[in-house]
């Protein structure tokens, strides 16, 4: 079974591709039957040869859509839905269906197909700007001149809107030509949503006089209201720009013990009032800008007090962060008040320090927004991704999707437990429901404001037959996924995704042989981060242990109590490795980073697929050198070679390390010296390689380019395996690699001890 | 009657009388004349030769203007020239005890003394050390209701007159006035104990090395600087020193009078944006007049701050920074808790943020011009302008058109018409909402100042708004049923508008009253704020403001002087820290008669109107009418009994000494007045705004607003409407009775306010034609007019007089000029009508049966 093909065809990679046929049998097998989609995956053909018609749906209740696994009987023009084995008849225009004949949704390569519906959003796509002026000059130079840029990567139907805030925030009325016009709240004020609509004067108070002739062909008043905020670029660019050009640094001023006043909070209420007054369900997007964290008002994350520093990791876990919680749940009520909306929360960082992407997370993730962490707005990291939320398909339309939902259904073997990724649930509590809850579970169906090509969800599920029911050889279970969302062009569309997986008994090779441990790994680990945002660090460390020690148990060769004995299979070789760096990683170690980072990591293993997923996990190192072609290497410090070049891809680093000789070699200038090419080149290939992979990685990554010694090198070592440590006299001698300064086992280690725990008195 | 065929009338012959009149003779009554002594004008002709009979009493008339000077009261400078008159005669003169008793039932009054500023100060010789005879101020600044005091409580009370000071020290100078000297070198004498400015009534002892202080009696240092000047090295003459010449002088402050740097002057507007705003052209005309007006406000050293702030369901600000392409407009709807959007650029420097203010002030009509909001935030946008200007102190100019109706302060529409007139109007009068006055308060103590200027289409709550100013030393004008399409409204407010502007005010002020041991202020009325017992606080002095202060005696005085002394403490517009200083010496008497021959009508009325508005709100209408009646009454009977020395009914002549011939009349005019007659068609604006000018308003404009003056222009003399070396001539003025009006006449009556010319309805063609460039009677339209400029005598002259009357008082009035036709708009007619006090007018008594009441009163008592 060629994993990469599917996923090709489908967007969809799963744990297993052979299902155990009982609910017993399905939980020995340790790794829950799951998958992860990636709902708008680019397919070409949709793109060059689109589907303009409606599905044909079985009967209510069940209005499953007819797909490729579905009986037909073409003389009877009938079909049977696999899902509820009802027989329902082709809808008339159907008449012409042979089996030479048949409709797109029916062939094999349309597992997946996309329709075109007949609807067509009223508003187009919303890009509410929200922006933060309390930024250094230069700073708040580079954020205009983006938003400026932006302006020209829009559609120029799209309709934008400004928000700026720093200790107060300003609504922008974009429609006002006479002068610059804006609205001013406070920053310490909780508004409610009626208030922020009233005093934008979006209700339809008595503030017309009665005698007040309506006017004939006007758009009705709430449009009205609205468009004085929202315009389409191309009637308010001149007026925008203008606007940016001309915006100011905060003007308020700041003490030398103070912090700028930032109100986030009440920018942000502002901008998700505005957008679920004046377009609810409408396909829009808020985003946030900001250069530090919230000091004031509703959502605030750290006084404007200097001394008082911004809350760590630790103050978080003794609970001594006093608005933490306050915050969190600020922006938890917004992301819940957005989401409902269909609306989307981007949260762009421009900062040294923190911004409280932790507190204020929930707003991208319920909502599937961006989440960009930059030093600065003038940096290539900040720069380029910006514009890649811009990027285009090959028709010119912005590679986004708006208010989606996602729905899944099973046949009755199958139940759904639950979706983590950048949704809210739509709680649908269908009997597609299974009683396990992982995720955001208690439903079939999920929301998603933005979606876009990479949006990658991980879906669980359980198998519910009971041992008792007999098995049924050749039986196979069905899942259908349906994706209905809003075009960038204001299209509305349905994915279709529906994959069909036979069920083995428990002991079947065909489910071990079934195992992609790339996907379980993924898996695994967006629940061990979905705990880790709930539970204790060392409660999910645990938990993933005892998870990897019992899949081994149940699948690896083993004599017990002979840990020499132990053997896994292939498809099962790596995976504990996976689980090794997974322990070890930014996502599950949070000490080493500060909150708003592991929000941010966390953020993106959330939205991302199979392969990018694991060099995160498991970060990628290539190594270069006179003797060998490039090659991948042992993320290990044995890797580390004078004479070599390192290549490590983090997902969020591209770091270049040259071994102790390179460096003196590159220093001394031999690279520029005639005679010594070869040695420019080997210096070049690492390079050639980053800017590849930089080509279309979001966020963009940050790029380090360092020596063995030097600091920046610490990147690398945080991420080896510590096989030579201080304290390892080891069974590889040090001199084969670089020490690592580190208390943490290395991987030999860990195995020895998996092995022997996994052999010990099986459970 | 027929009408004339000749298009031309005999030049020389000025009237226009119909044909129909040439034999009749006009009533006469100059008969009833009685001589006042102590006056120039004692003698009126009895009968003159005329030569042409049908002009006998203009002729007499004019006969009178040139031998009394009352009737120049409206050459250029009528006050100084009065003051002069009276006040250098009597210098060293002994008191004259006595003045003629004028027997007032059955005459019309003597209105030729109208503009006749009270009885002279005889003071003892050489009471002051200068023989200058400016020692005691002009009364225009300062003047007491009694020019003699009373020796003992006893007397005061036996008299019955009121004892007050009527005070306008602030007041502008026109040309020809003489400016106030000052003081420029930094050297104040002030009496160590009672803090007494030196003055020209102390004493010099001990060889000219300390004065006495002619409040306390305290020896004082008599700074060298006085006889030797350290900047020049030279020796000085302290003979020279203003403050030992005159009765008003201003001192430039050193540094010990300031708290902080002088304040620079700050305006801030908050302009009403709301539908009726828009509407009625008021935004347009406001911010036209403002742009207009820019160049005119006081900027002395380009130290001068300007803010713009606009109101309707919303506050909008101005971000002025002149470095931005344009202004930009912040919106505050957080109407509840209001705060400044940014710190900085919403009060920016005038010169520097020029451009952006002039670009604003264009745009501004424009861009509300689609408004429909009908809803207005005015206590919101007052605290948005006083959070603008606390920090430094400044002026608030409030331009509103709507009821607020949202926001801190809202009020409601209450009036109720079945109210006035009843004893529960009152309660219309007083403020509906707490907040007006405590803001005023809290601006007062910030040194912010506010001006309302109110619109009115629509009921306005002038009587709650005017809370403000009243409390700030602000001002309020009132254009009701405004609509800026009408030229002349538009006129008359831009006018008013940018002289307000342009004014000079004070800053940061106060006043204190100081005066002679026994004597002490007892209550203040007017424009400001007490701060402590006896000091007012003003953050704003308007240049033509009355106050008036009440003073009671609490010892008998055993001084054959008393002074009182008013210092005004304020920072002018040009940033200089000044004291002005307005001394006045006044001889104790201890005869009744000596107080009355010393009464000073004009002043007397004056505190009869602030009186009767003080009780008109506290209690009713009603009796604020009576006080003002009994008043009369009580004067003119102690008059009777104590001076006269006549028992009870024993003459049957309601009499009235010379000086107070008039009081009958104001006092007539007082309780016919808008802002106190009994009526039920007052609307409550009108009322209160009424109210307000009796309030404020210095005696110059006073009364001529309770007593309007008539002129005949169909018939003027030759030189009336004339300019000569004293100025334009005016035409001798009538009495204010329907007699007067000839069917075939054409009269103008001013009040300071309006200006009516009244059109009989058989005034001939030619004269419609020639003054209003219109062929016929019925070819005239009433109401607000602005006069056409013709090439013919007579709409020259009528020109010249009204353009005279726009600009010779004191304050800012641009008076709106009406045509009232005898026979056309009702309303507009009565409203002239009603301006004829002498006659029975509304219901109430004509002037002959007023003084009957009175008489009968006397009697009685
Ligand atoms: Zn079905
Ligand atoms: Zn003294």
């Amino acid at each position: 079974m060629n994993f990469d093909e599917i996923e090709e065809q489908d967007g969809i990679r799963f744990s297993w591709n052979a299902w155990p046929s009982s609910r017993s049998e399905a939980t020995k097998a340790v790794v829950p039957i799951a998958c992860l989609y990636t709902p708008l995956k680019e397919r070409e053909d949709f793109i060059e040869t689109p589907i303009w018609y409606e599905p044909v749906t079985c009967k209510a209740p069940c209005r499953a859509i007819l797909n490729p696994y579905c009986q037909i009987d073409v003389r009877g023009k009938i079909w049977i839905c696999p899902f509820c084995l009802q027989r329902n008849a082709l809808p008339p225009h159907y008449k012409d269906i042979s089996n030479t004949n048949l409709p797109a949704e029916l062939l094999p390569k349309y597992t997946t197909i996309e329709y075109n519906l007949n609807r067509v959003a009223q508003i187009p796509p919303i890009f509410l700007f929200v922006v933060d002026t309390c930024l250094e000059q230069d700073d708040l130079k580079a954020l205009k001149e983006s938003l400026i840029v932006s302006l020209s990567l829009l559609p120029e139907y799209a309709w934008v809107g400004l928000i700026t805030f720093g200790t107060m925030t300003q609504v922008h009325e974009l429609g006002f030509s006479d002068c610059p016009k804006s609205f001013v709240f406070r920053g310490t004020k909780d508004y409610a949503a009626k208030q922020i609509q009233e005093m934008l004067g979006l209700t339809n108070n008595p503030t017309r006089p009665a005698a007040q002739p309506s006017r004939p062909g006007q758009p009705p008043q709430m449009t009205m209201a609205a468009n004085r905020f929202l315009l389409p670029v191309k009637d308010c660019e001149f007026v925008l720009t203008s606007i940016l050009e001309n915006l100011q640094r905060d003007p308020w001023p700041v003490a030398n013990d103070k912090r700028p006043e930032r109100c986030t909070g009440v920018a942000m209420s502002v901008a998700v009032g505005l957008l679920e007054t004046t377009f609810p369900n409408t396909g829009a997007r808020m985003m946030l800008f900001s250069g530090g964290a919230a000091s004031e008002g509703p959502g605030m994350v750290v006084s404007n007090e200097l001394r008082e520093p911004i809350r760590s990791h630790h103050d978080i876990e003794k609970e001594s962060a006093k608005h933490y919680k306050k915050a969190t749940k600020f922006y938890e009520a917004l992301a819940k008040r957005a989401s409902q909306n269909g609306h989307t929360v981007d949260i762009f960082a421009g900062c040294l320090d923190q911004i409280g992407l932790l507190e204020m997370r929930s707003m991208v993730n319920n909502t599937g927004g961006f989440m960009i962490l930059a030093d600065s707005f003038n940096t290539a990291i900040f720069k380029q991704s910006f514009q890649r939320v811009f990027q285009k398909d090959s028709q010119g339309h912005l590679q986004m999707g708006f208010n989606a939902t996602i729905d899944v259904q099973t046949t009755r073997e199958l139940k759904v437990c639950g979706m983590i990724g950048h949704a809210v649930s739509a709680n649908k509590k269908t009997a597609f429901v299974g009683e396990t809850e992982i995720g955001i579970g208690n439903t079939s169906a999920w929301k998603m404001s933005s979606i876009n090509h990479e949006t990658t969800n991980a879906i669980y599920f359980e198998v519910v037959n009971q041992p008792s029911t007999p098995f049924q050889a050749g039986s196979r279970g069905l899942i259908q996924f349906v994706t209905h969302y809003q075009h960038s062009t204001g299209q509305f569309r349905l994915r279709v995704t529906t994959v069909a997986r036979n069920f083995a008994e428990g002991q079947s090779p065909e489910i071990t042989n079934s195992f992609d441990q790339e996907t379980a790994a993924v898996l695994m680990s967006r629940i061990a981060v979905f705990k880790g945002e709930i539970d204790d660090g060392p409660d999910v460390l645990r938990w993933l242990d005892r998870m990897l020690i019992r899949l081994c148990q149940r699948f690896a060769d083993y004599r017990k109590d002979d840990p020499h004995s132990f053997r896994l299979s292939e498809n099962f070789s790596i995976y504990p490795q996976f689980m090794f760096h997974l322990r070890r990683s930014q996502f599950l170690q949070v000490f080493n980073n500060s909150p708003d980072e592991t929000a941010f990591y966390r953020h993106t293993l959330n939205r991302e697929n199979v392969d990018s997923s694991l060099i995160m996990i498991q970060p990628t190192l290539t190594s270069y050198s006179f003797d060998t072609p490039p090659q991948p290497v042992l993320l290990d410090s044995i890797s580390i070679k004078p004479d070599a070049i390192l290549l490590l891809d983090t997902f969020f680093h591209i770091l270049i390390f040259h071994g102790e000789t390179i460096a003196q070699w590159r220093k001394a200038g031999y690279q520029d010296q005639e005679g010594y090419e070869n040695f420019k080149q080997l210096l070049e290939a690492p390079v050639l390689d980053a800017q590849d992979l930089l080509i279309d990685r979001f966020p963009v990554p940050r790029y380090i380019d360092c020596d063995q010694g030097g600091s920046q090198a610490r990147f690398l070592l945080s991420k080896l395996n510590p096989s030579t440590t201080h304290t390892s006299g080891g069974p590889y001698s040090a001199a084969a690699g670089a020490v690592v300064l580190t208390d943490d086992v290395s991987l030999q280690v860990f195995m020895e001890h998996l092995k022997k725990l996994a052999v010990a008195g099986a459970s | 009657g027929d009408v004339p065929v000749s298009p031309g009338y005999p030049p020389q012959q000025q009237s226009y009388g119909s044909p129909a009149m040439t034999n009749q003779q006009p009533m006469q009554q100059q008969a009833q004349f009685i001589s006042p002594m102590g006056t120039p004008s004692t003698t009126y002709p009895q009968q003159q030769q005329q030569p042409y009979p049908q002009q006998q009493q203009q002729q007499q008339q004019q006969q009178q203007q040139q031998q009394q000077p009352a009737y120049n009261a409206y050459n250029q400078d009528p006050v100084n020239q009065m003051s002069s008159q009276f006040g250098n005669m009597n210098m060293g003169t002994p008191m004259a005890s006595v003045t003629p008793a004028v027997p007032l039932l059955g005459a019309r009054p003597q209105i030729a003394d109208i503009g006749y500023t009270g009885p002279s100060i005889r003071l003892p010789p050489n009471i002051s050390v200068t023989d200058s005879p400016h020692v005691n101020c002009d009364p225009s600044y300062q003047a007491s209701t009694i020019n003699a005091i009373p020796a003992t409580e006893t007397l005061l009370k036996k008299s019955k007159l009121p004892f007050a000071l009527v005070l306008a020290p602030y007041r502008s100078l026109k040309e020809g006035d003489e400016p106030v000297p000052v003081v420029k070198d930094s050297v104040i004498a002030r009496c160590r104990r009672c803090r007494t400015y030196i003055n020209p009534f102390v004493t010099f002892v001990e060889g000219g090395q300390r004065w006495r202080c002619n409040m306390c009696f305290l020896l004082n240092d008599v700074p060298a600087a006085f006889d030797y000047d350290n900047q020049t090295q030279q020796p000085a003459d302290r003979w020279k020193r203003p403050e030992l010449n005159y009765g008003c002088v201003e001192f430039v402050a050193p540094t010990e009078y300031m708290v902080r740097p002088p304040q620079a002057p700050s305006y801030v507007f908050v302009i009403d944006v709301s539908y009726s705003a828009i509407q009625s052209g008021m935004l347009a005309t406001a911010a036209r007049t403002i742009l207009d007006t820019l160049d005119r406000l006081p900027n002395a050293e380009s130290r001068t701050r300007v803010g713009i702030i606009t109101v309707d369901s919303a506050v909008h600000f101005y971000d002025l920074n002149s470095k931005l392409p344009e202004p930009r407009m912040l919106i505050v709807s957080d109407l509840d808790d209001i705060y400044l959007p940014q710190p900085t650029d919403l009060l920016a420097n005038l010169t520097e943020c020029m451009q952006t203010l002039k670009t604003l002030l264009e745009k501004l009509p424009d861009m509300f011009k689609d408004s429909v909001n009908v809803n207005n935030a005015l206590g919101t946008g007052l605290q948005a302008a006083f959070k603008l200007l606390s920090p430094a102190g400044g002026k608030i100019i409030c331009l509103q058109s709507t009821l607020p109706n949202t926001g801190t302060g809202a009020l409601k529409p209450r009036e109720d018409v079945k109210l006035l007139g009843t004893s529960k109007e009152s309660t219309l009068l007083n403020a509906a909402s707490p907040f007006y006055k405590s803001f005023a308060v809290d601006c007062s103590r910030s040194q912010v100042a506010c001006d309302m200027i109110i619109f009115g289409g629509q009921y306005s709550d002038v009587a709650t708004l005017s809370c403000v100013p009243h409390y700030t030393g602000g001002q309020t004008y009132y254009y009701p049923g405004f609509n800026a399409s009408r030229t002349e409204d538009a006129l008359k407010f831009g006018h008013e508008f940018s002289e307000l502007l342009a004014e000079q005010v004070g800053l940061e002020a106060v006043i204190r009253i100081r005066a002679s041991r026994g004597l002490r202020m007892s209550a203040f009325h007017g424009n400001f704020f007490i701060r402590s017992s006896d000091l007012l606080a003003l953050p704003n002095v308007p240049r033509d403001q009355n106050y008036v202060v009440e003073v009671s005696m609490e010892d008998d005085l055993k001084v054959p002087t008393v002074c009182f002394q008013t210092a005004l403490l304020h920072t002018s517009c040009t940033g200089e820290r000044r004291i002005r200083v307005i001394t006045m010496c006044l001889p104790v008497s201890d005869s009744i008669s000596e107080l009355y021959a010393s009464a000073n009508q004009q002043a007397i009325t004056a505190y009869l109107g602030v009186k009767a508005v003080e009780r008109g709100l506290s209690s009713k209408l009603d009796d604020a009418r009576d006080a003002i009646v009994n008043k009369v009454v009580d004067i003119l009977g102690v008059y009777k009994t104590h001076v006269l020395g006549s028992g009870p009914g024993s003459t049957p002549q309601l009499t009235a000494p010379d000086n107070l011939k008039l009081l009958p009349l104001f006092a007539l005019g007082l309780i016919k007045h808008d802002g106190l007659r009994q009526s039920s068609q007052i609307p409550t604006d009108m009322r209160a705004n009424a109210m307000n000018m009796l309030n404020t308003m210095p005696l110059q404009l006073l009364i001529p607003y309770l007593y309007a003056n008539l002129y005949s222009l169909h018939n003027m003399p030759a030189d009336a409407g004339e300019f000569s070396e004293n100025g334009v001539i005016f035409p001798p003025a009538l009495n204010l009775t329907s007699d007067n009006l000839e069917v075939h006449g054409c009269y103008l009556l001013e009040n300071g306010q309006n200006i009516y010319l009244w059109v009989g309805r058989n005034v001939v063609p030619q004269l419609c034609a020639d003054l209003f460039d219109v062929k016929t009677y019925e070819g005239l339209k009433g109401g607000k007019i602005t006069l056409p400029v013709l090439d013919t005598p007579l709409n020259r002259k009528v020109n010249t007089l009204v353009g005279k009357l726009r600009e010779m008082r004191r304050g800012n009035y641009y008076p709106t000029l009406y045509l009232v036709k005898e026979d056309g708009d009702p309303y507009l007619r009565l409203w002239f009508l009603a301006h004829l006090i002498e006659d029975r007018t509304d219901n109430i008594m004509s002037y002959q049966q007023f003084l009957q009441h009175i008489k009968d009163r006397v009697s009685k008592s």
